[in-house]
């Protein structure tokens, strides 16, 4: 039976997780931890907060003293919580920190879920169109795909160092579904949807319901290694847009990076495509599922699923 | 919620639409009446399954990938998919219709997927961008394939490789010199000096074109291994460029008129 927590417990996908795994036969024990960098550790019945960073101690104190085997990182990636955000780096120091706990002492954990992000892919027009998890990443220094895969990194060298620990990285495609929208479901779900003249791109989103049964899957069969997850199939831009019932409202496909601080400002919402999106909007980006189907995972929600979620009408 | 939903479901995932091809008249009626061109040695072609196929090359645009594309869907009713210079797809509206009418990036994970899950067709040129800037007295003189990377991408794939020769296309821009532009070779064709950089790369000369589909060339090297020794890769694209080469040179030879073959 395992004691499992899940970190970023105040954020939906943390929640779903939590939730998901309450309901696991295989679970004894299930917590949603919330990090903060100072403040005593306390609990308010559903979430431990616990400190982890810059000082990885009490929370290795806390794995300890609550015997907790499985730890499940779902604060890695903020566009991968289901809260809309772009253009935040990865936590790759509050990794770096939980990584540390897991290699404290005696500590009891054995097994690492990381809910890492697609977005560690390079998205351009040199680039594949469909992303494996074996492919050697060549990545721009500074980017947020950079921090992402340094956070990886962290990872891997645990993984490495403590053989004994399992450690799965689970790279989560743009979420989307009912309260949990990523960068790219927030866009979809405006009335006007910022489409760049003259590209229609193949997208791909990750239902929340399907983030959340990966990652308790992972924790589940004890997964180790790299594994892409999204839902069922793959939609062109102007067909998702399309299937939210809103209008494309087409845009230069240029970056407005430098004037986003002030546009964001307005009272009106401005349709500009977020810079941090614009090359998915332009050349498209999906990712190969097969290596995690192939561990018995199956996606039961698909690209139209994700998208009637996104819809006006939708509750 | 999710089947009130309308799509295209004709869209694969590469973005291509079976109608965009037949449904570019002015294409379709390039095919037919300007080039006119005609095939032989389809019997070659596989009914099914992968396979890789190579050309030779001239041009800004690959215009001999469409006719390529349209006489196959044609006579054996199968779609082929070109793979293409990333810088196409930069521009607003071209990667789009490209897409559309099946053509891909050229990135070997988009030649894999094609040929070894989807059993597709794949078009590519392996002189690359060399062919385009061949000048006039070169022509239809296959330059060199690259560093054997399509042979590596076929033997991955587990697919045979299947040349075609092309006869005509070559005269259909004739190139009078090469420039630098912006750090790239741009060829000045008499196309461009005639009609102007835009239109001059749209616009062809009616050469009459012939195909002719040569016999696959099949590996028994074991598809899906990380990689393969160079120098074997080097002598199976140097054994296919003479072969491309010989078929050129037999049509070349046997050509009467550019314009009426």
């Amino acid at each position: 039976m395992s004691r499992v927590a899940v970190t970023g417990g105040r954020n939906p996908l943390a929640r779903r997780v939590v939730q998901l795994l309450r309901e696991s036969p295989g679970v004894e024990w299930v917590r949603g931890v919330e990090a903060r960098a100072s403040g005593k550790q306390r609990s308010d019945g559903e979430l431990d907060v616990v400190s982890y960073v810059p000082d990885h101690r009490p929370f290795a104190a806390y794995l300890e003293k609550e015997g907790i085997d499985t730890l499940v990182q779902c604060d890695l990636a903020p566009d991968r919580t289901g809260r809309a955000v772009t253009g935040r780096d990865a936590d790759v120091i509050g990794t770096m920190c939980l990584g540390a706990a897991i290699g404290h002492g005696d500590s009891p954990v054995r097994s690492w879920v990381l809910a890492s992000s697609s977005a560690v892919y390079p998205i351009g027009s040199r680039q594949s169109l469909i992303r494996s998890e074996a492919e050697e990443l060549s990545i721009e220094a500074g980017t947020l795909a950079a921090s992402i895969a340094e956070a990886e990194d962290y990872a891997r060298d645990v993984a490495l160092r403590q053989p004994h620990v399992n450690v799965a990285i689970l790279r989560l495609q743009q979420l989307a579904g009912e309260q949990l929208r990523g960068s790219l479901a927030s866009l979809l779900a405006r009335e006007l949807v910022p489409s760049p003249i003259g590209f229609d791109p193949l997208i791909q989103l990750l239902h929340g319901d399907d983030a959340a049964s990966a990652l308790a899957f992972a924790v589940r069969n004890e997964l180790a290694g790299i594994y892409n997850v999204a839902s069922a199939g793959w939609v062109h831009w102007h067909d998702a847009v399309l299937a939210t019932g809103h209008t494309a409202f087409p845009v230069l496909p240029l970056s407005a990076a430098l004037l986003e601080p002030v546009l964001d400002r307005l009272p009106i919402p401005v349709p500009l495509a977020p810079a941090e999106l614009l090359d998915l909007l332009r050349f498209g980006h999906a990712i190969d599922t097969g290596k995690l189907e192939r561990t018995g995972w199956e996606s039961r929600r698909d690209q139209l699923d994700c998208l009637a979620a996104l819809r006006s009408d939708a509750s | 919620m999710a089947s009130e939903v309308e799509t295209r479901p004709q869209l694969d995932r590469w973005g291509r639409d079976p109608s965009v091809i037949t449904s570019l008249g002015i294409v379709e009626a390039a095919y037919r009446s300007w080039f006119r061109v005609e095939w032989d040695g389809l019997e070659h072609l596989p009914s099914e399954g992968g396979a890789l196929l190579v050309s030779n090359h001239a041009g800004m645009m690959p215009l001999d990938g469409a006719l390529i594309q349209i006489g196959i869907q044609e006579h054996a009713r199968r779609p082929v998919y070109m793979l293409a210079h990333h810088g196409f797809f930069l521009f607003p509206f071209l990667g789009r219709v490209l897409n559309r009418s099946g053509t891909v990036v050229a990135h070997p994970d988009n030649a894999h997927r094609l040929l070894r899950e989807d059993g597709r067709l794949v078009l590519v040129f392996p002189e690359g961008d060399k062919g385009p800037v061949k000048p006039r007295s070169e022509r239809y003189r296959l330059q060199r394939f690259g560093r054997g990377g399509f042979v590596e991408t076929a033997m991955r794939a587990g697919v045979p490789i299947v040349p075609i020769a092309l006869m005509g296309t070559e005269d259909t821009t004739p190139t009078l010199g090469v420039i630098n532009l912006i750090g790239q070779p741009y060829p000045i064709s008499l196309n461009t000096l005639l009609f102007g950089p835009i239109l001059g790369a749209l616009a062809h000369f009616p050469a009459k074109v012939r195909a002719r589909v040569l016999p696959p060339v099949h590996f028994d090297e074991e598809p899906e291994l990380p990689s393969y020794p160079r120098s074997v890769l080097m002598d199976r694209a140097e054994t296919i460029r003479g072969d491309l080469q010989s078929a050129l040179d037999e049509m070349y030879a046997a050509r009467e008129s550019v314009w009426f073959g």
